[in-house]
C-alpha cells in the first residue's frame, strides 16, 4: 500500500507552555542518541537539560526564556519527528515557524543534530542578558477566520508609521516586532479585540532589522560547513523550497543566519507553498503542544484547501478525519505515531 | 506498444540505469562555464518536473480531467532561459515553455509553479492567471503575460514592448511597468517564423535598429524541426536569419545545458548592453507528437521516431550531470521519481478544484481591469497657450472635424503624458488628412512617430506599449487597411484581460479614418464601408462620431476610459465628414463648430438626439446621421409631423432597453446604416430592439448594398442617400 504523503511543521518559541508541561517526559524514548546528546550537552554546560526543565513545575521565567525554551522545544519536536511511522507516512517536505526553522534544518538533515542543537541553543541564548525589542500579536481575521483585508491594510499601515515591523505572518495573525517604544504605541492605538494586541513575554523583535547585530554575531560564530543539502525538501520563511539535490549549502547558511534573522518570517506563505507544491495527504504538526494549530487552520481556510473555507468547517473536518494532525493532541498523535 | 509517452518515460530510467546515453551533439566543457553544480541540478529538476507534467496531463486527459496536452517535451532546454533572463525581463512565451516558467519562478519568493500550471492544465477557476479560461503560460508575478496558441501573434507586441522600455525611460513615464534596464524575451517555434505576424515583427525590429532605434529583445526560436507534421529543413532557420540586418544571430544546442548556458548569456548580455535585437536559435527536438492527439507514425517511420526519442534532452542532461560528477545515476533516478510523485500528487488535487461553469463567470474577465488609474488634471491655460501657439486664438472659431480632432489630440497629449501617437505618415506630414498636423513640432519624435507601412506592427506596437503603462493612440491610415492587423486586435489585444482576469491590460485608442462617401477619391480601399470586423469582438468599444464637436467630446471620453479602465477603443473618423462644414445648404456652416471646453465629453455609451418628434425615429451614426439630418426636414414636411433623429455615437455600447427609452413613444424606427447590410451594426440593433420591446414597434433597416464601393461617379450608388433615406422613412411611416 502506498505511503501517505505528509508535510511536517516544526513549531517555534511559543509552543512550550503551562499546558504542555511534562510533554517530553510523557513520550520520550531515551534510547534516542540525539536526545541523549542534547541532555548531556546541556548538563555539561551547567544548564538545565530539556528533561530536567520538563520535569519542573512550569514557570514562565524559566521555561519561556530563550536559553531554556529553545533547547526544550527542539528536543520535544525531535522526539515527535522520530515517532512518525515512516512505513505508513512519507515525509515530502518540512517547514517550521520562526525558531522551528532551525528544527526543520536538523530534521531534514541539512544540519547535523549536534550542530543544530548548538545553533538553536546559541541563537536562543543570544539575548540572554538583554532582550532586544519585543513582539506583539494581533488578529487580522474575524471569528469565522475570514481575512479582513481592510483591517490588514490598516494594521500594516500602523506598523509602518510606528517604525515597527512585521515579524511573522502567522495565519490569521500578524506578529509585530519592534522596540519597546513603538510596541507601546501600537498597543495603545490598535483597537482591542479580546486579549489583543498581546505582548508575547520573553520574546525579542525576531525577524526584524533590530536583529542585525544578532545576525552578524551568528555569522561570526557558526561556520558555513555546518550546512549541507537537506535529505527532505525544506520550505523557508519566504515560501522558497530548498530541494534535496539542488540546494547550495552556502545559500542556505546565508539565508538562515541572515535574511531569516532580520526579515519577516512569512509562515503563512511557507505553509501555503507547502500545500500547493506538495499537496500532502496530511499535515503533521510536531509538539510540544498545539499552539500553532490555529494558525495552520487559518492558512487552510485562507486557501480554501480541501474546500475548507471557515473555522466551522475546519473544526468539523478535524473531528471526523483530521487533515492537520497535531502530535501534541494525544488522539491525533496516535494516527501518525509508530 | 505505440504509446510513445510511456516508452519515453520507461526509456529514461532504463537508459540512465544502464548508462546508455546519447552522445553530445556539441562539445562543451563544464569548466568553460562559471556555474555552480547546484544550479545545473536545479535546471535539470525543472526539466524533469515539466516532463512529468506532460506525462500526467495525458493520463488525466484520458480520464476526462485535463483539457490540454500540448507539452514541452523536447523543449526542456528552455529552462536555461528561465534561469538566465531576469525576472524584470518581460517574457512573451511559446506554449512549450513550462520549463522556463518553473525555472523563472525560482527568482521570485513563494512561487507555486507546479500547482499553478496544474490548475491551468485542468482549466480550474482557481488558476491564478486565466481563472480557468485557457491553458496559458503566464503569471503577473513572474512577468509573463499569458499566451495562448495563436501562432506567432505575440511577436509584434513583444517588439512593441521592447521599444517601449527605452522610450518610457526617456519620457520618464511614471506609469511605466518595465524596468529601465530590462529587455524582452520572446519565444516561438520554427514553423511560426513563416507566419506573417512573425515576419512583421522581425522586419520591424530590424528596421528600427537599422534606423538607430533601440529594440532590446531576444527572439528565441525553439526549432524542433517540425510544424505539426511538416518538416522544417535543417538549415532553413539558420540560413534565413543568420544574416538579417540589425539582428544578431546566435545558435545553441537545445540538448546541451552547457552550450545553452553559454549562448544564452551571450544573447542576454549583448541585448541588454547594446539595446539591440538578438535571434537566439535553439535547435532541439519534439517528443510525443504535437499534442496528445497527434500520432507521429502517420508521417514518420518508427526508426525516425525512435532515433529522435533517443536524443531526449533529459537523457542529455542526465549524461552531462553524471559525467561531471554532479550526480550519480541513482540520484538522477531519484530526482526523476520524486518529481513524478510530486506532480501526480499536485495534479490529482488540482483536478478536483472548481471549474468555470456559469457564462457570467466566464465573461466577467472580458473587460476586467486590475490596473485602474485616475486621469491626470486637465492642462492649464499657460501650457495650452504654449503648445497651441498661434492656433490658441483660433480655438473659439468654427472648424471642421479634422481640425477639431487635431486640437483634441494636442490637449490629450498635454494632459496624458503616457500617450503616444504613431502610424503611417502621422509625424512630419501630419497624416494624409492633416489630423495630426503640427503635433510633431510641439511634442517631438518620442511622442509622435511614423510607423513602417505595416498595420500588424502598428497594432502590435500599441499592445506592447500598453504592457508598459502607455496609452497608445495609433492611426490606421484607412479602414480597409485594418484587416491586415485584425488578429492583433482579435486574437491578442482584446483577449489579454480575458486570459489574465484583468491583471494584464493593453489600453489604446485606435484612430481609423474610414467609411465611404468620399467625393472623387479612392474606390473600395479608401471607402471601405464595413465595421463588421469589430462587431463580434468581446470587450472593445467602437466610436463613430458624425461631426467635429462630438468627435472631440468622444475622443476625450475614449482616452479617459483607455487610461482609467484600460479599455481598447476603436475610433472611426468618417473621412467624408473631415472637411465638411455645411449641413443643409452650401455655406450654412452648420457642420462646423468651435472647440468645446476641456471639461465637455460624451461619455461612452451616450447618444445624441436631434428633434423630439414622435411620428418616426431614425437611428444612425457617421455619414448616415449626417444624411438623415438632411432628410429630416423633407420627411417632416411630407408627413406634416415632427420626427427625431438619434446619433448612436458608440456603436458597441448600444443597449436595447436604454435605446427604447430614448425612442420613447415613437413606434416606427428606421435604422440608417451606411455599412454593407450583411453583418452591419444596424442588424444587431434591430434584433436587439425587437427582442426587448414589449410594445408593437415597426423597425426597418436601411443599409448599404452588399457591394464593394466602386470608383468614380458610381461611388455612392450602393449607399444610403438623403433621398433614399427620405423614401424609406415615408414608406415606413405609411406602412
Amino acid at each position: 500500500m502506498p505511503r501517505e504523503k505528509i508535510i511536517v511543521i516544526c513549531p517555534g518559541r511559543g509552543s512550550y507552555s503551562r499546558e504542555t508541561s511534562g510533554y517530553l517526559k510523557k513520550y520520550l524514548d531515551l534510547s534516542l542518541p540525539e536526545i541523549n546528546f542534547i541532555e548531556g550537552k546541556r548538563k555539561f554546560n551547567n544548564q538545565l537539560s530539556p528533561l530536567e526543565l520538563d520535569s519542573l513545575p512550569f514557570r514562565a521565567k524559566v521555561h519561556m526564556v530563550g536559553e531554556n525554551a529553545s533547547a526544550l522545544i527542539y528536543a520535544c519536536s525531535f522526539m515527535d519527528f522520530t515517532s512518525i511511522d515512516r512505513e505508513k507516512y512519507e515525509i515530502v517536505a518540512i517547514a517550521g515557524n520562526s525558531m522551528g526553522w532551525y528544527t526543520a534544518l536538523a530534521l531534514s538533515g541539512a544540519v547535523l543534530n549536534e550542530n543544530a542543537f548548538e545553533l538553536i541553543d546559541t541563537m536562543g541564548s543570544m539575548m540572554k542578558d538583554k532582550i532586544i525589542g519585543g513582539q506583539l500579536i494581533y488578529p487580522i481575521i474575524d471569528r469565522t477566520w475570514q481575512t479582513d483585508h481592510e483591517k490588514t491594510f490598516l494594521v500594516l499601515d500602523a506598523i509602518n508609521k510606528a517604525n515597527a515591523y512585521v515579524s511573522i505572518y502567522l495565519g490569521g495573525y500578524i506578529v509585530i516586532g519592534g522596540d519597546n517604544k513603538s510596541l507601546t504605541h501600537l498597543k495603545k492605538i490598535l483597537p482591542p479585540i479580546d486579549d489583543y494586541p498581546f505582548k508575547i513575554p520573553y520574546h525579542g523583535a525576531f525577524h526584524t532589522p533590530l536583529m542585525n547585530t544578532i545576525s552578524t554575531n551568528a555569522f561570526g560564530i557558526f561556520p558555513s560547513s555546518f550546512f549541507s543539502k537537506p535529505n527532505i525538501p525544506l520550505i523557508d520563511g519566504r515560501g522558497n523550497i530548498w530541494e534535496s539535490y539542488s540546494t547550495n549549502p552556502q545559500d542556505l547558511y546565508n539565508y538562515t543566519l541572515g535574511t531569516q534573522v532580520t526579515k519577516a518570517y512569512n509562515f503563512t506563505k511557507s505553509i501555503t507553498v507547502a500545500m500547493k507544491e506538495f499537496c500532502p495527504d496530511k499535515i503533521v504538526l510536531l509538539g510540544p503542544g498545539n499552539s500553532l494549530g490555529g494558525a495552520v487552520g487559518q492558512i487552510i481556510v485562507q486557501n480554501d484547501w480541501n474546500n475548507v473555507n471557515s473555522k466551522k468547517t475546519f473544526l468539523s473536518n478535524q473531528n471526523q478525519d483530521p487533515f492537520l494532525v497535531s502530535m501534541g493532541i494525544a488522539e491525533q498523535r496516535e494516527i501518525v505515531s509508530i | 506498444m505505440f504509446n510513445r509517452a510511456e516508452i519515453i518515460d520507461r526509456n529514461f530510467t532504463k537508459l540512465t540505469k544502464n548508462g546508455k546515453f546519447p552522445q553530445p551533439r556539441t562539445i562543451s566543457n563544464l569548466s568553460d562555464l562559471n556555474i555552480q553544480t547546484h544550479d545545473l541540478i536545479s535546471i535539470f529538476q525543472s526539466q524533469v518536473l515539466s516532463r512529468h507534467m506532460d506525462l500526467k496531463a495525458r493520463t488525466l486527459k484520458d480520464e476526462g480531467k485535463c483539457f490540454y496536452t500540448i507539452g514541452s517535451s523536447g523543449h526542456e532546454g528552455n529552462a536555461v532561459f528561465g534561469k538566465i533572463f531576469h525576472l524584470e525581463d518581460i517574457a512573451f512565451l511559446h506554449y512549450r515553455s513550462t520549463p522556463f516558467f518553473i525555472e523563472r519562478s525560482k527568482q521570485s519568493n513563494g512561487s507555486t509553479p507546479l500547482y499553478d500550471t496544474a490548475l491551468s492544465f485542468v482549466a480550474s477557476s482557481d488558476d491564478p492567471i486565466s481563472g480557468g479560461r485557457h491553458k496559458v503560460i503566464g503569471s503577473k508575478k513572474l512577468n509573463i503575460p499569458p499566451q495562448t496558441s495563436t501562432i506567432a501573434s505575440h511577436l509584434p507586441k513583444a517588439v512593441g514592448a521592447a521599444v517601449s522600455i527605452d522610450r518610457a525611460r526617456d519620457l520618464n513615464i511614471k506609469e511605466r511597468e518595465l524596468k529601465d534596464n530590462s529587455i524582452v524575451v520572446c519565444s516561438f517555434g520554427d514553423a511560426s517564423t513563416n507566419h506573417a505576424t512573425a515576419l512583421s515583427a522581425f522586419n520591424t525590429a530590424s528596421l528600427i535598429q537599422y534606423n538607430g532605434g533601440h529594440v532590446p529583445i531576444v527572439f528565441i526560436c525553439e526549432d524542433n524541426g517540425l510544424g505539426i507534421s511538416v518538416p522544417t529543413e535543417d538549415y532553413w532557420i539558420e540560413k534565413n536569419y543568420s544574416n538579417r540586418i540589425g539582428i544578431k544571430y546566435l545558435q545553441t544546442d537545445g540538448l546541451n545545458l552547457i552550450d545553452l548556458y553559454i549562448k544564452t548569456i551571450q544573447a542576454e548580455s549583448f541585448c541588454r548592453k547594446n539595446r539591440k535585437p538578438v535571434f537566439l536559435h535553439m535547435k532541439t527536438i519534439r517528443l510525443m507528437g504535437h499534442a496528445g492527439s497527434d500520432i507521429e507514425l502517420g508521417y514518420k517511420t518508427l526508426d525516425e521516431i525512435e532515433s529522435i526519442e533517443f536524443n531526449d534532452p533529459l537523457l542529455h542532461s542526465a549524461r552531462l550531470l553524471i559525467e561531471n560528477n554532479c550526480l550519480s545515476s541513482e540520484e538522477v533516478i531519484n530526482i526523476y521519481e520524486n518529481c513524478r510523485s510530486r506532480v501526480h500528487q499536485v495534479f490529482d488535487y488540482a483536478s478536483m478544484r472548481p471549474k468555470l461553469i456559469d457564462g457570467k463567470e466566464v465573461m466577467s474577465a472580458i473587460t476586467s481591469n486590475s490596473n485602474k488609474r485616475v486621469s491626470p488634471p486637465l492642462p492649464n491655460e499657460n501650457s495650452r497657450k504654449k503648445i497651441f501657439g498661434k492656433e490658441y486664438k483660433r480655438l473659439n472659431q468654427k472648424h471642421h472635424m479634422a481640425k477639431l480632432i487635431n486640437y483634441a489630440l494636442f490637449d490629450s497629449l498635454l494632459q496624458y503624458s503616457n500617450t503616444v501617437i504613431f502610424g503611417e505618415d502621422v509625424a512630419k506630414k501630419g497624416g494624409v488628412y492633416h489630423v495630426t498636423a503640427d503635433i510633431y513640432k510641439q511634442f517631438g519624435a518620442r511622442r509622435i512617430f511614423d510607423s513602417p507601412l505595416d498595420e500588424t506592427s502598428i497594432i502590435g506596437f500599441a499592445t506592447g506599449f500598453g504592457h508598459n503603462g502607455f496609452v497608445s493612440i495609433p492611426e490606421i491610415q484607412f479602414l480597409a487597411y485594418f484587416h491586415n492587423a485584425e488578429d492583433q486586435l482579435r486574437g491578442e489585444a482584446a483577449t489579454l484581460p480575458f486570459f489574465s482576469e484583468g491583471q494584464y491590460t493593453n489600453p489604446m485608442v485606435i484612430r481609423i479614418p474610414g467609411l465611404a462617401y468620399q467625393k472623387g477619391f479612392g474606390g473600395h480601399f479608401h471607402n471601405d464601408n464595413s465595421l463588421t470586423i469589430f462587431r463580434d469582438i468581446p470587450g472593445i468599444i467602437l466610436a463613430v462620431p458624425s461631426n467635429g464637436l462630438d468627435a472631440v467630446k468622444m475622443l476625450r471620453a475614449a482616452i479617459k476610459t483607455a487610461h482609467e479602465d484600460n479599455r481598447i477603443v476603436i475610433f472611426i473618423e468618417p473621412i467624408a465628414l473631415y472637411m465638411t462644414k455645411d449641413l443643409l445648404n452650401r455655406g450654412d456652416g452648420k457642420w462646423s463648430f468651435a472647440y468645446p471646453k476641456l471639461t465637455e465629453q460624451i461619455p461612452v455609451g451616450e447618444s445624441r438626439k436631434y428633434g423630439n418628434g414622435k411620428a418616426l425615429t431614425i437611428l444612425s451614426y457617421g455619414n448616415g446621421l449626417y444624411l438623415s439630418l438632411q432628410a429630416q426636414k423633407e420627411i417632416e414636411k411630407k408627413i406634416n409631423k415632427k420626427i427625431q433623429v438619434i446619433d448612436l455615437c458608440w456603436l458597441s455600447e448600444v443597449n436595447g432597453e436604454k435605446l427604447l427609452k430614448l425612442i420613447g413613444q415613437s413606434n416606427k424606427v428606421l435604422i440608417v446604416d451606411e455599412c454593407r447590410k450583411s453583418g452591419c451594426y444596424g442588424e444587431g440593433i434591430m434584433t436587439d430592439l425587437l427582442s426587448v420591446s414589449k410594445k408593437s414597434i415597426q423597425i426597418k433597416l436601411h443599409a448599404a448594398m452588399d457591394s464593394f464601393v466602386p470608383l468614380g461617379e458610381g461611388a455612392t450608388s450602393t449607399l444610403p442617400s438623403k433621398d433614399s433615406i427620405a423614401e424609406a422613412a415615408l414608406k415606413l411611416f405609411n406602412a
